[in-house]
């Protein structure tokens, strides 16, 4: 479980996050909905320990961890970008994490190749970045993250350079994985139906505030979150066509 | 394509006759104004070349060893405070004071920089020779790097951080691999500063430092032509195995994505 305990963080004076409260269960989804500027990205990279200097305290399994570097929390941030490197072929940039943390051969194989199989990519194990598509790339970043087991993971609009079949392939793919592997996670988007997608429980950030809503009900009955204007939008489409 | 192809051939040629001519005049002997080719040749300026002690087969050790030196520190020097300067200030001062040995012309540099130099009594030495080109290729590496570290790089770093990486995995696992062509090209064209500088090393080195361009000019000044020329096949055979060996990042973006 991941707490985190009115966090605020400023830049040069301007406050960014405005005292963020919020609660992330095992296991669970919270899909993080808000617009550019709103303090989604602060608020992740403050989590991963990419931002220190803050104000506030996070724990993650009652214990607190905003004294420790990136490299010690256990938070895996995920950017946009699927960033793989590029001298390394897709097998070996999902073992990446189990090279840095010295595990052996034999696990770090076993653990690959159920990894490769798990997101589809047993046939891409030997291709390079360069040779794979946009969603392979996103799914082999994916992949990186998932082999360490983070106590949380962190999505930074993972799939927004998709095109649109491949980012609903990658949303169906997110959550079969993310519930089989029973992970935590964080997912960031400007996109109301991503968020009802992958989602299992929904907050909405603005100005730096974060509000967690209850129950999906609320979240799709919230003014603020869109997503009324956005249904009655499509119905508006649907009648014009009638 | 037939067009292309002759265009080619008329670059080549222009490449292949001057070096043709300098291998020519090396080999030639008693080759005057107006015969319009010599009539005897000799292997002379060669052996002397090869003999123990040669001065010519000095300065081109020397400036091997120069050069080597200067490109590598200024290289690595320059791609860590390159990195220091694109995350660590807003300031872009620095950076502009990066431009200063070149906007002043390096031998104005080699004026200014010789009354520090004088005090520490490097004037006429190897190291005083060194740390005057470094202090040209070193500004030359900040501006070939400052690009680099941009926002997709940052976010490389974090990750590999987030993943579980410490700063040296973060330099041999990202920065290294990602880094590679951009390094061996800043080497090979720092190498050819240091290598192809004159007036700055003829000015510091006040002519005790015999690189292999002094030596050139210097036959020349001595209306020595066979061995100017000779001189002259070796000051391009080194940048030549450079370019060769480096032909792969120079065309390519090796590594992008």
């Amino acid at each position: 479980m991941v707490t985190l305990n009115n966090i605020r963080k400023a830049f040069e004076g301007q406050p960014v996050l405005k005292g963020v409260n919020l609660r992330v269960e095992d296991g669970e989804t919270l899909a993080v909905l808000g617009r550019s500027g709103s303090g989604k990205t602060t608020l992740l990279k403050v989590m991963a320990g990419i931002h220190r200097a803050y104000e506030g305290s996070m724990r993650v399994d009652g214990e607190a961890i905003d004294h420790l570097p990136p490299q010690k929390r256990g938070i895996v941030y995920l950017y946009q970008d699927a960033l793989l490197f590029p001298h390394l072929t897709a097998r070996e940039n999902i073992a990446f994490g189990l090279n840095v943390r010295n595990a052996t051969a034999i696990d770090r194989e076993e653990k690959v190749t159920q990894v490769l199989r798990s997101l589809r990519l047993s046939e891409h194990g030997q291709k390079y970045p360069a040779e794979l598509s946009g969603g392979q790339r996103q799914r082999v970043a994916f992949g990186r993250a998932l082999i360490i087991q983070p106590a949380i993971l962190l999505l930074d609009e993972p799939f927004a350079s998709l095109d649109f079949g491949t980012r609903r392939e990658m949303q169906r793919l997110f959550k079969r994985v993310a519930h089989q592997h029973a992970m935590t996670t964080l997912f960031v988007t400007h996109d109301a139906r991503e968020a009802l997608s992958v989602g299992s429980r929904f907050a909405h950030m603005e100005d730096g505030r974060l509000h967690v809503f209850p129950d999906r009900q609320a979240f799709i009955n919230d003014e603020a979150s869109g997503i009324r204007d956005e249904i009655n939008f499509w119905n508006e489409i649907d009648h014009t066509h009638e | 394509m037939r067009w292309q192809r002759l265009l080619f051939s008329i670059v080549a040629i222009c490449f292949v006759i001057p070096l043709a001519v300098l291998a020519y005049l090396s080999l030639s002997a008693n080759w005057y104004f107006p015969a319009l080719w010599s009539h005897s040749f000799t292997l002379e300026h060669w052996h002397w070349l090869l003999r123990d002690g040669s001065p010519l087969t000095f300065s081109l050790l020397l400036s091997v060893g120069l050069s080597l030196s200067v490109s590598v520190a200024a290289t690595a020097l320059g791609f860590f405070v390159s990195r220091l300067l694109a995350y660590h200030t807003t300031s872009t001062y620095w950076l502009l004071g990066a431009y200063f040995p070149y906007v002043i012309a390096p031998v104005v540099f080699a004026v200014m920089l010789n009354v520090y130099l004088l005090r520490l009594g490097l004037t006429g030495t190897l190291g005083g020779v060194m740390l005057a080109q470094l202090l040209i290729t070193f500004p030359y590496a900040i501006l070939f790097f400052y690009g680099f570290w941009n926002e997709r790089i940052r976010n490389l770093e974090h990750l590999v951080r987030t993943l579980g990486g410490n700063f040296r995995t973060v330099v041999t696992q990202a920065i290294l691999p990602s880094a590679r062509g951009l390094i061996a090209v800043c080497f090979f064209q720092t190498y050819l500063i240091s290598w192809f500088e004159y007036g700055l090393t003829q000015f510091i080195g006040v002519g005790k430092v015999p690189t292999l361009t002094i030596m050139v000019f210097r036959y020349i000044s001595e209306a020595n032509p066979h061995l100017a020329a000779l001189a002259g096949l070796l000051l391009i055979l080194p940048p030549l195995g450079l370019l060769v060996v480096n032909r792969r990042f120079l065309l390519h973006k090796a590594w992008s994505i």
